[in-house]
């Protein structure tokens, strides 16, 4: 097909004075178009794109038509087949994870030592030595640096190990052949099998999971992925369901079971939520998102040996520095906040105590407490640094004696009898302890992936759909678990 | 602490108040914003609407037709009709209402926006074809004349919307399809459907289920009183009567037309080839349409490419084929609307 304009056709005319056959012809066009029909456009791109591509056989050639590397071929075969596909990925992400679980806890503990352990007394010894007042010094080291090297330790190490396990994955080409395997669970609640990849993403960190969206190109299956991210439980909040799960629930069997039922606990948790996602993905794809733009495909790249080095690098640039700049931001002010309504009082009761009375009936009402809801208020910018406010303000309110370092800074211990005894004068059941882990895993996204999210929208509605939705979830979820909790109780 | 009883009950009830309220379309808030949509002007435009539909097709329109069409009272239609007439926009004479020219302009107006707007949808967003007529029955009273210019001039001028109907220019002209009703096409020589009438809707979802689009060549076999049957590209299809009369389709020489004799050949879609096998794009079905469409052709899915089917995935779906050198998935649901002519098999 040509496409084509005679050049001869406008000479030899004044552009003011058009030439007396102009509107006949105007009007022959207007009349043709009408007979083409409504399909022309597509036609016309049809045989432009043909002609493309007609152009490319004849121009390229392509060294003697050799079958497919078969090598290639194998790995599809066998990553691909009803027996060895699903096996296979389990397999390989068990081993992710069993990695990335078992590398962070050294250097974790070395960093908290390091930041912790040793920064935040040598610290202190400085603002000895330059008479800083005790205000300033507690807002400086106790708020804003403990939360920061707080979030650094326990975040950078899985960080750190996860990523550049995944991106290798990635590279060597193995990812997309686990969202072909798994791209019809995903099709039935309406979206895309890459959004497999960036969930499992989102368990490292959702913020890291929010921005591995983009590999989805259709723009309605990416913003499901977008908004259900947060409920992959991520890595900020498996040690707060870790630790509630083995004081309260693993606390019920005997010693030997113990383990083995808080670590079902948490994984329990972990599945409701990727249910969650499915049933939150359906919904969307069905009411708020169905006018969005749907476009379905995916590329299954050849295999190639992945490059070690440049991967563990751009991964740690890209994936692992990001994010933990975009934390740390939030964590300074953070801790500043945490510290501040801890130390400023009001006729003799600090702000924090306020604000832990305030909102006490409603956190009872929901089978959390007072103190539980302000640590996710003021803890927002990180999941990691939950668990340490609430421990902090619940010897704030408590007056439990023997434990953490004062008002304001967040502290942990691995003591359980301790913890164990902490939680019972601040009036701890085990319908809180099972309330907390729901409403850990079902609440708002922290405010590092909120910000990530508006960063990859664009769109302050679509980010208030994603932080609003699970926090809404979370609140009818333990409302109910609550109320019919105790009902069962009280008949027992 | 209040009785958890009580506050179960009074969360549920909340609960069940919030969704009432909120559920996509059927809620409270849904329904009302709907009907405070609904004014003089939206009652007037439609009844404009109406009589220009029936003035083309060459039927009366009556007090108890607009009444119908609206949805509303034959007294309410009345002191519609009255306040037109007042307006200018209707001549009544001996019981007929003629639109006058203000009325003709006004309703092509309409008509352009809600045309307009179809065609937006259908290749700009992902609403389900069902949806279109709906969601533009409700914008074609919202738009201004400026904001229908620019989206005519952002979608490329089209001249027809996506059933096939024509859209009027910015001056009001248009021309017909001149379709025929399917049943009257002459048996077993081919024809294109040119328009599916999007009314009633329930009439409409049927067609679409069928898989029936404009463009599509079609050759009738059999026209009895209670059944036609015909082939539209490459499939049989059997409606009745009054569904197919809502097909327009006009006679294709038989020189243009691609498909043989009726029957005689059964295109094959993509999605039919398993493991090892191998076939030549024919066409791409009018039903991928807009950003889905640009994908596809971006992939070299055209008319002459060779596709050949290599894995498929262990939970059934979806299929990934090799395509100019790729491998790229695509669901069953996209495969079917690729027709396809099956070629020898590879050496896999």
């Amino acid at each position: 097909m040509t496409v084509g304009f005679a050049p001869g056709l406008s000479r030899g005319h004044d552009q003011n004075d058009p030439p007396p056959g102009v509107d006949a012809i105007l009007a022959e066009a207007q009349r043709l178009r009408w007979e083409i029909g409504g399909d022309f456009h597509q036609a016309l791109m049809e045989a432009i794109y043909t002609d493309a591509s007609n152009i490319a056989d004849r121009a390229v050639t392509r060294p003697g038509e050799r079958p497919r590397f078969d090598l290639d071929r194998s790995i599809d075969r066998l990553v691909t087949s009803r027996v060895w596909g699903f096996p296979l990925m389990l397999a390989m992400l068990t081993a992710v994870f069993w990695i990335t679980i078992t590398g962070a806890n050294i250097p974790s503990q070395l960093l908290a030592d390091l930041l912790i352990g040793k920064g935040v007394p040598l610290l202190h010894s400085i603002a000895a030595a330059l008479n800083l007042p005790w205000w300033l010094s507690g807002l400086l080291i106790d708020g804003m640096y403990l939360a920061t090297a707080w979030v650094v330790s326990v975040m950078l190490p899985p960080m750190a190990i996860f990523f550049p396990l995944f991106t290798l994955l990635e590279d060597f080409g193995y990812l997309p052949r686990v969202a072909f395997n798994l791209d019809n669970l995903y099709k039935k609640a309406g979206a895309h099998g890459k959004q497999s990849l960036s969930m499992m993403m989102g368990f490292g960190c959702n913020a890291a999971g929010v921005v591995a969206t983009r590999i989805i190109d259709s723009p309605r299956e990416r913003l499901i992925a977008i908004i259900t991210n947060n409920f992959a439980l991520c890595n900020g909040r498996w040690p707060t369901q870790i630790l509630i799960a083995s004081l309260f629930i693993g606390g019920l069997a005997s010693a030997q079971w113990a383990g083995l039922i808080s670590a079902l606990s948490v994984v329990g948790i972990a599945l409701l939520g990727v249910l969650l996602s499915f049933l939150l993905s359906f919904s969307l794809s069905r009411t708020v998102l169905k006018g969005q733009v749907s476009t379905f495909s995916l590329e299954l790249p050849p295999y190639r040996p992945p490059r070690v080095l440049q991967t563990i690098y751009t991964s740690i640039i890209d994936r692992t520095l990001i994010v933990l700049w975009r934390a740390v931001t939030f964590a300074l002010p953070a801790g500043a906040v945490i510290w501040l309504i801890s130390n400023i009082h009001v006729g003799g009761v600090s702000l924090a105590e306020y604000l832990v009375n305030f909102l006490n009936p409603l956190g009872l009402l929901l089978g959390l407490n007072g103190v539980i809801l302000v640590a996710y208020i003021v803890a927002i910018p990180a999941n990691e640094i939950v668990i340490p406010t609430i421990l902090m303000l619940t010897v704030l309110t408590t007056g439990v004696t023997g434990l953490g370092a004062g008002a304001g800074v967040m502290f942990e211990t691995d003591n359980s009898a301790d913890l164990m005894t902490l939680f019972t004068a601040g009036g701890w059941t085990l319908l809180t302890a099972v309330n907390l882990m729901l409403f850990s895993l079902i609440h708002n996204p922290c405010s590092t992936t909120i910000y990530t999210i508006f960063k990859e929208t664009g769109s302050r509605k679509w980010t208030a759909v994603a932080a609003l939705t699970p926090l809404a979830m979370g609140f009818i979820v333990t409302f109910f678990v609550a109320q019919i909790w105790r009902l069962v109780a009280g008949a027992l | 602490m209040p009785d958890p009883l009580l506050a179960l009950l009074i969360g549920a009830l909340l609960l069940a108040a919030a969704l009432a309220v909120f559920w996509p379309q059927r809620g409270l808030l849904a329904r009302w914003q709907t009907r405070a949509h609904v004014d003089d002007r939206v009652r007037t435009e439609d009844a404009l609407k109406h009589i220009h539909k029936c003035q083309m097709r060459g039927r009366r329109p009556t007090l108890e037709s607009v009444a119908g069409a609206l949805g509303i009272s034959t007294e309410a239609a009345a002191r519609v009709l009255s306040a037109m007439q007042a307006a200018g926009l209707v001549n009544v004479a001996s019981g007929d209402y003629a639109l006058t020219p203000q009325g003709r302009a006004a309703a092509l107006h309409i008509i352009r926006a809600h045309r307009l707007w179809e065609s937006y949808l259908a290749e700009r967003t992902g609403y389900h074809e069902q949806e279109w007529h709906q969601q533009a029955e409700r914008l074609e009273h919202d738009l201004q004349p400026a904001e229908v210019e620019a989206l005519a001039a952002q979608l490329g001028r089209p001249t027809h919307d996506p059933h096939g109907d024509p859209i009027p220019d910015a001056d009001g002209r248009f021309v017909y399809h001149g379709g025929q009703p399917l049943p009257a096409l002459a048996l077993d020589t081919p024809g294109r459907i040119v328009h599916i009438e999007d009314e009633p809707e329930t009439v409409y979802a049927q067609l679409i289920a069928e898989g029936l689009y404009p463009g599509m060549e079609v050759r009738l076999t059999e026209v009895s009183p209670t059944r036609v049957r015909f082939w539209a590209d490459g499939d049989e299809h059997l409606l009745a009567p009054l569904l197919a009369a809502n097909i327009s389709v006009r006679p294709l020489p038989e020189a243009a037309a691609q498909s043989g004799p009726a029957g005689v050949e059964s295109a094959e879609t993509l999605a039919t080839l398993r493991p090892g096998q191998q076939g030549q794009v024919v066409t791409l079905s009018p039903r991928i349409r807009g950003a889905e469409r640009r994908r596809m052709m971006d992939l070299g899915i055209l008319p002459g490419a060779v596709i050949a089917a290599e894995l498929i995935s262990p939970s059934g779906d979806p299929t990934a084929y090799r395509i100019r050198g790729a491998m790229i998935a695509l669901r069953r649901e996209q495969a079917q609307l690729i027709n396809i002519q099956r070629l020898a098999e590879t050496t896999a």
